[in-house]
């Protein structure tokens, strides 16, 4: 794959009632433009990672929405894929330059949700479900609490076990300014959260949020940041069914260890090699479950490793130093873009008060719906 | 959206799964519900190994605590599922019962 990236942003991610989706696009948008010390004349397409424009906001036809506030004429595409949205796009991104008809691409992925009722954003995030799932009157908390409660009995993981996540993630969140909740939490506080869906509690819970983030890829590294280029050395997707009864197995997503067997394939890379990483922490679980599915721990023995530190900064790999969905935040759409620009700040050594030393090689998994789309892009520094 | 048309395609569903049993694999109690949901919460949603071979995902209704547990067996009966929408027409489905 010859992709690398020559730029990252994201806004502040948070409750952002002053500030439209316009607003933030521009914003990031203007950020990569400077930073990538290139014309606006330069990029050939737009990507947009994006779920609830439509359902939310009335608003379709992102592409030519975003064109327009950038005075661009140029091909600009909407891709949907749930809350992996941000990552299909990323995804999108590469296969434009690697079909060799474009050499640099813009990919943005932007979420505006809490203009919104909350019982009107977990109604129509549902949309990333099965027909029988919002017919029970299932939200998102709901589907990973019945992945847990399968966790639990199979692996004897305890409520102590996802608190330890949140902990970890809100610590790393503290270290970062463009956080929703930049502060930590005790143990104690997450565990006596009140119960969102059993045995889910709130501080379990990724957060409703505002947020855009961008990215712009090019062929050519000479476009790249002076003396540190990163690249893109795999960027792989893969699916399972949309409905949890359908899955043989709720302690794994099948999803994820597919996309991550062939990202290591194509990348010539296994997870030992790997220093720093962003999984789709949705709900604590979800960390427990990805680092068992991405091949960094056995099953079973993910929360034994989060408990003791081990993925917490200053130990190998570091999982989520943005402070993951959980701390940093999940505007849907953009959260699979903000993973690949927070490992592309840590590859340059521009990871701030939360820098992994010497970071090199970097992972993102973004995973649609509770497990139907998992996207995977591994990154380098050359 | 609530669409008539819909609720009678999915009869037919509905038809097939009435009676059958089968045994909880996991639940969960959902005290903060979406939109159209309101005023049932806190509910039980369960996911059912049928005997059929297959998996259905639905309410859990007429339980005590002691049915909160993975293996209980259940029914699937037919209950109102959801508030009707503008059009008046009452949507009903299958939820489970414990046996």
């Amino acid at each position: 794959m010859d992709v690398n990236i020559i730029a990252g942003s994201t806004t502040k991610f948070g409750e952002l009632w002053h500030v439209s989706p316009r607003d933030m696009v521009r914003q990031v948008v203007e950020d990569v433009i400077d930073q990538a010390m290139i014309s606006r004349s330069k990029l050939q397409a737009i990507f947009i990672g994006n779920m609830l424009s439509s359902s939310l906001g009335g608003q379709d036809h992102l592409g030519a929405f975003f064109a327009e506030e950038l005075g661009l004429s140029i091909p600009a595409v909407k891709v949907e894929g749930a809350c992996a949205s941000g990552g299909l796009a990323v995804h999108t991104g590469c296969l434009a330059i690697m079909s060799g008809l474009y050499d640099t691409v813009l990919v943005v992925g932007v979420e505006k949700m809490t203009d919104y009722k909350p019982e009107t954003v977990a109604s129509v995030l549902m949309g990333a479900g099965s027909e029988a799932e919002r017919e029970a009157g299932l939200t998102f908390p709901a589907l990973y609490a019945l992945m847990t409660r399968v966790h639990m009995k199979k692996w004897s993981t305890t409520e102590k076990d996802l608190a330890y996540v949140s902990v970890k993630n809100h610590f790393h969140a503290s270290l970062n300014s463009h956080a929703q909740f930049p502060y930590q939490v005790t143990l104690e506080q997450v565990l006596k959260s009140p119960v969102i869906a059993s045995p889910l509690k709130l501080l379990d819970c990724s957060p409703i949020t505002d947020g855009a983030a961008a990215i712009i890829l090019t062929r050519n590294k000479k476009a790249a940041i002076r003396n540190k280029t990163v690249s893109i050395i795999a960027s792989v997707v893969a699916t399972d069914t949309l409905g949890l009864a359908e899955r043989e197995d709720l302690s794994s997503l099948k999803a994820s260890v597919i996309a991550a067997k062939n990202a290591y394939h194509q990348s010539g890379i296994s997870p030992k090699d790997i220093d720093v990483v962003e999984v789709h922490d949705c709900f604590t679980i979800a960390e427990i479950i990805a680092m068992e599915d991405l091949g960094f721990f056995p099953k079973g023995k993910a929360s034994f490793a989060i408990k003791e530190g081990v993925t917490k900064l200053g130990g190998y790999p570091v999982v989520n130093t943005s402070g993951g969905l959980k701390a940093s935040g999940h505007p849907v759409g953009a959260t699979g873009v903000k993973q690949v620009v927070e490992i592309y700040q840590q590859l340059t050594g521009r990871g701030g008060k939360k820098q992994v030393k010497d970071a090199r090689i970097g992972l993102t998994h973004n995973v649609g719906g509770s497990g139907a789309t998992a996207v995977i892009h591994i990154l380098k520094c050359l | 959206m609530i669409s008539p048309v819909k609720i009678w395609r999915n009869q037919k569903k509905i038809k097939t799964l009435l009676g059958c049993k089968g045994k909880i694999i996991s639940w969960s109690k959902i005290h903060v519900p979406p939109a159209g949901f309101e005023n049932q919460a806190p509910y039980v949603v369960v996911i059912v190994s049928l005997e059929s071979g297959k998996n259905y995902t639905a309410q859990f209704v007429d339980w005590e605590e002691e049915h909160l547990r993975i293996g209980q067996r259940v029914r699937a009966v037919l209950r109102r599922t959801r508030e009707p929408g503008e059009e008046g027409v009452i949507p009903y489905g299958v939820k489970f019962k414990p046996l």
